[in-house]
């Protein structure tokens, strides 16, 4: 029998590709269908199949790494670039939101009043619940790191422990900003400094729930002892998407909140 | 001489060796949160059974394969029309 005589991963055929294109296609039409005609039946026929392809080939490349041994260092550097090269081009997601936020800010037209925050608006106290969420996030990224730290010391019960923490400080910070947003005294609509602040820590809170969900899919992983002390990229994967979440918060705050009020 | 089975009955020698090895590699001290059943979902994901790795369990993978492809085409056929139809000109 023919071995490859290279260590790069000639994956199997595959559907997912083209399932989630198809899927990308029925959510965007169904974003149409509901905001123009009112009927969701294809948004959620775009968000299900979306699902559902997504868990299926994540599931697949848990079993060509863990089960098949497909991940070769050569692999995992390729890994590595991608995830690097993705949340870089997350980073710059941000970066227009945040330009939005200063265009407006930094010189408030005669509409707003000439001032910001804009006249009427009365923003959130950034010392209050918005400094507990910077805490909550940075206790996370230590947590997250004594995880990582635990699964290289090849500590099953200890990295167990942190990775739990981190995924309840994580739901602890998108409880604690559902809050903010209800009882918020301002909404979207209410001008540039709703639009910006609410489009920014929005997308922001998304991202918080992708990682959470990433984190958790990691602990499930380390319960199931996918991880070695020495291979467990799919964590490092994690951990790198958690701490680019709090960085962006830590500017939000900065800048949104702080500055912003 | 009896039929041959068509999957031998002895385990295949695994492709990647080493993997067995990685596993074990934690200390299976205590049964915190269950067994370690890497090593025998290594050996069932590598027998040489010619399926693609999303097929290879089996009966479930069929299943949810075919209900992804159903939602996949069949909304793809009804986005086409959807969007047929939404592009139809409004008669005033």
């Amino acid at each position: 029998m023919a071995h490859q005589a290279h260590s790069y991963h000639m994956v199997d055929p595959s559907p997912w590709p083209i399932f989630g294109a198809a899927a990308a296609l029925l959510t965007t039409s169904g974003l149409i269908m509901w905001f123009h005609y009112n009927s969701s039946q294809l948004l959620i026929l775009g968000l299900l199949s979306m699902i559902l392809v997504m868990l299926q080939w994540w599931r697949d490349i848990v079993r060509e790494s863990t089960f098949q041994g497909h991940h070769t260092p050569t692999v995992q550097k390729g890994l590595r670039y991608g995830m690097i090269l993705f949340i870089t081009s997350e980073a710059f997601f941000f970066l227009g939101f945040f330009w939005a936020f200063f265009h407006s800010s930094l010189v408030p037209t005669p509409e707003l009043g000439s001032q910001w925050p804009p006249m009427g608006i009365k923003p959130l106290n950034p010392l209050e619940v918005p400094l507990l969420n910077t805490a909550i996030l940075l206790a996370s990224g230590v947590t997250v790191t004594w995880a990582h730290h635990s699964i290289t010391e090849g500590n099953r019960k200890q990295a167990t422990h942190a990775l739990t923490l981190t995924i309840l400080l994580g739901f602890y910070f998108t409880a604690l900003q559902a809050m903010e947003y209800y009882e918020a005294p301002f909404s979207i609509a209410d001008g540039v400094y709703g639009a910006t602040f609410f489009v920014a820590t929005g997308f922001h809170g998304l991202h918080v729930i992708i990682g959470s969900s990433f984190l958790s899919v990691c602990l499930l992983r380390l319960i199931k002892f996918h991880f070695t002390p020495s291979h467990h990229f799919g964590f490092e994967a994690a951990a790198w998407y958690w701490h680019f979440v709090d960085v962006i918060w830590l500017f939000l705050y900065m800048t949104i909140y702080w500055w912003g009020s | 001489q009896g039929l041959k089975p068509i999957v031998s009955t002895e385990s295949p020698a695994l492709i990647f060796g080493t993997t067995a090895k990685l596993a074990s590699d934690l200390p299976a001290t205590d049964s915190f949160l269950g067994k370690n059943k890497v090593p025998d979902l290594q050996k069932l994901f590598q027998r040489a059974d010619g399926l693609p790795v999303h097929l290879k369990r089996g009966v479930p993978d069929k299943l949810l394969y075919r209900t992804t492809m159903a939602l996949t085409i069949g909304g793809t056929i009804y986005c086409l029309v959807a969007l047929y139809m939404a592009s139809q000109p409004r008669n005033q």
